[in-house]
């Protein structure tokens, strides 16, 4: 997943990477709403601000806005920094199994999609990685090319202490002053979170930003709210199998709350986390309709549908109608004990039919 | 190696005691896999309903012959696994643990492609050769055999596809769970000629979502191919979050890359029929008289 801006400038300060200064240095200034994804300066999430004033007004405007679904929660406030603007990231080869390094001798949002970052591939090891850079960056001037190589060398080892699995700088500013990293995109991987207790403390620091990241620390399983005001809370498993329902659903016109991969093989017997996701729907201002999509390999349907009667009854705050599609083992079971407990709820077999109740409930 | 499995390839499961392990075990011997050995860190097993357990894969292999092996412990643990595996000179190895570190995969596929070994993984349901045996937990529900081999990244979602297939009468070759992370052991494209030159195959189902380049490097060695057998595929996450993994690491998007607007742009380029839903991939295949 990827961190904030402010976030990756915190990981390059600890491995004595530069950053611009923060609001305390003279102006101009960069207000830049941290939000993890791509494309913030066309949304209006960068702006550059020539006095406190200006500063005041992009904040108030950033705060609060909403970009690729995420809320903007905070902002970064520094000062402009000034340079050369160059471009350079490690990142994860799959397919090579290497560190991919990439060096371009310009900057810029567009740089991407020029075509002229050149790159070499290395073992993931820090002197592979650091005579990589050495050999990119050869043709820069004597003025900066040692801070380039010293800077790339740090973020070698950052990717690797770290776990990474993007660290991308762009722009990255030379000057004779030495190296700046304008911006960090950076992508850690969640699986390596117990070895990685730094990067846990600044997922928990911002508990808004990252909410999804966080629940799935809390929780162990993965809840993604995908819109505020979604009129269809999921309660499914298995992450392909949801993702494409959300695409059918939203296609069909219907507007989802959540994307849920609840793992029905890690209930053992509790309807703990189901109540939790009842819950969580429940909450939500707009739900008209709860969907549930099980495909049972190995869960039993039967136990399966137990629990979800247990949760439901207790989760009285949820009010609305529950439509379920069972299919895989014990569906035939999992009926017989739904009709009795949850004589309202409507039990498919066949999705599409199942989508038709769920319509029926938005329209 | 993919292509030569059957219900007599000789299996050793890593960490057979376990919950997993057993319930995994039993589900797959059903099916017709040979399993013939079983590792546990536990001293005072020699055997689990019948199936010797061995101390680690080297005297499971010496006294076995296993070439295959299918690892069933926690994802901190797949690394040091599949290394045994490796030492023990095992051909094929299947992790389906949830959860395995990047890093570590990336550690495994160095050593996997250095021992010419192959691997799946880190985290998927396993293979199948429908009606012979399965690596892994693919349901049974789904599996029947057929003409059709596929490749997925979702387990489930391949689950929900193969069992509307099997409704409709139409079963499987071969079934390859690549698994959802960013970094694994067989890829799509590497699943490209050995479905083409499989004889059963008649066709291809590709099962992809957003995140990474596997679906475009797929599509570009298709393009090297040649003439194939006929290519079907989803592609699921158009709606996917970005910035966020969407329950697979490597379900990842942020900014243009690895969204489905790309990936099915590269396939269809490719000359595959891409689907927006899994109803018009299945009538669409049944509707091709395979």
């Amino acid at each position: 997943m990827l961190l904030v801006e402010a976030d990756g400038k915190t990981l390059f300060r600890g491995v004595g990477i530069a950053v611009p200064p923060g609001a305390e240095s003279p102006g101009p200034w960069m207000v830049k709403a941290q939000v993890p994804v791509g494309g913030r300066g066309k949304a209006g999430g960068v702006v550059r601000c020539a006095d406190a004033g200006a500063v005041a007004a992009a904040v108030a405007e950033q705060l609060g806005m909403r970009i690729k679904g995420h809320r903007v929660e905070s902002c970064l406030v520094e000062q402009a920094a000034t340079g050369a603007e160059r471009y350079l990231a490690l990142m994860l080869d799959p397919a090579a199994y290497a560190v991919r390094v990439l060096f371009a001798a310009e900057g810029g949002v567009d740089i991407e999609q020029a075509g002229t970052i050149a790159f070499r591939l290395c073992p993931p090891e820090p002197d592979a990685i650091t005579a990589a850079i050495a050999d990119l960056v050869a043709a820069e001037p004597d003025t900066w090319r040692q801070s380039l190589i010293d800077t790339g060398r740090r973020l070698a080892h950052l990717m690797l202490d770290a776990e990474l699995i993007l660290a991308e700088i762009n722009p990255l500013f030379v000057s004779a002053q030495g190296c700046i990293a304008g911006d960090a995109k950076i992508v850690i991987d969640l699986n390596a979170i117990d070895r990685q207790p730094a990067i846990a403390a600044l997922l928990r620091a911002r508990p808004q930003t990252y909410a999804d990241a966080v629940r799935k620390l809390d929780e162990g399983f993965d809840y993604v709210e995908l819109d505020p005001n979604g009129e269809v809370g999921l309660v499914t498993t298995g992450a392909g199998l949801s993702m494409m329902l959300v695409d059918e659903m939203t296609a069909r016109g219907m507007k989802p709350l959540n994307f849920l991969d609840i793992r029905t093989g890690q209930l053992r017997g509790s309807p703990a986390r189901l109540i939790r996701v009842l819950e969580w729907i429940a909450a939500a201002p707009r739900v008209k309709v709860v969907l549930v999509n099980i495909f049972a390999g190995i869960t039993d349907l039967g136990e399966f549908a137990r629990l979800l009667a247990d949760a439901i009854q207790a989760t009285p705050a949820l009010r609305v109608p529950i439509v379920a599609r069972l299919v895989g083992r014990g569906a035939a079971e999992a009926r017989r004990i739904l009709a009795d407990r949850m004589p309202a709820m409507e039990v498919e077999e066949d999705l599409d039919t199942a989508l038709a109740h769920v319509a029926g409930y938005t329209k | 190696m993919i292509a030569t499995l059957s219900r007599t390839t000789p299996v050793v499961v890593q960490g057979i005691s376990g919950r997993m392990g057993r319930v995994h075990t039993a589900n797959m011997r059903a099916y017709g896999t040979n399993i013939v050995a079983g590792t546990a860190t536990r001293t005072d097993l020699t055997d689990i309903d019948g199936i010797p357990v061995f101390p680690d894969c080297a005297a499971a292999v010496a006294a076995t012959g296993a070439i295959a092996s299918i690892a069933m412990v926690p994802p901190a643990e797949i690394r040091a696994a599949v290394f045994e595996a490796l030492d023990a000179n095992i051909r094929l190895i299947v992790t389906i643990a949830e959860g395995v570190p990047v890093h570590d995969a990336l550690a495994i596929g160095r050593a996997v492609r250095t021992a010419g070994a192959t691997w799946i993984g880190p985290s998927t349901p396993g293979l199948a050769v429908p009606g012979e045996m399965k690596l892994g937990f693919l349901p049974d529900a789904a599996l029947r055999p057929g003409p059709i081999a596929i490749m997925s990244k979702s387990g489930t979602l391949s689950y929900e596809i193969g069992w509307r297939l099997a409704q409709s009468g139409l079963g499987q070759s071969l079934w390859i769970g690549v698994g959802g992370d960013p970094v694994k052991g067989l890829r799509f494209a590497d699943l490209l000629a050995p479905f083409q030159s499989h004889p059963a195959t008649q066709a291809i189902i590709l099962v992809g979502e957003v995140g990474g380049d596997e679906e475009e490097q797929f599509a570009a060695a298709l393009t090297q191919f040649g003439p194939t057998k006929p290519v079907f595929a989803v592609i699921a996450g158009s709606e996917a979050k970005e910035g966020v993994a969407m329950g697979h690491a490597g379900a990842l998007t942020f900014g243009a890359t690895g969204t489905v607007t790309t990936k099915r742009a590269a396939l269809e380029a490719a000359g595959v029929k891409v689907f927006a839903t899994m109803a018009g991939l299945v009538s669409e295949v049944a509707r091709a008289r395979l």
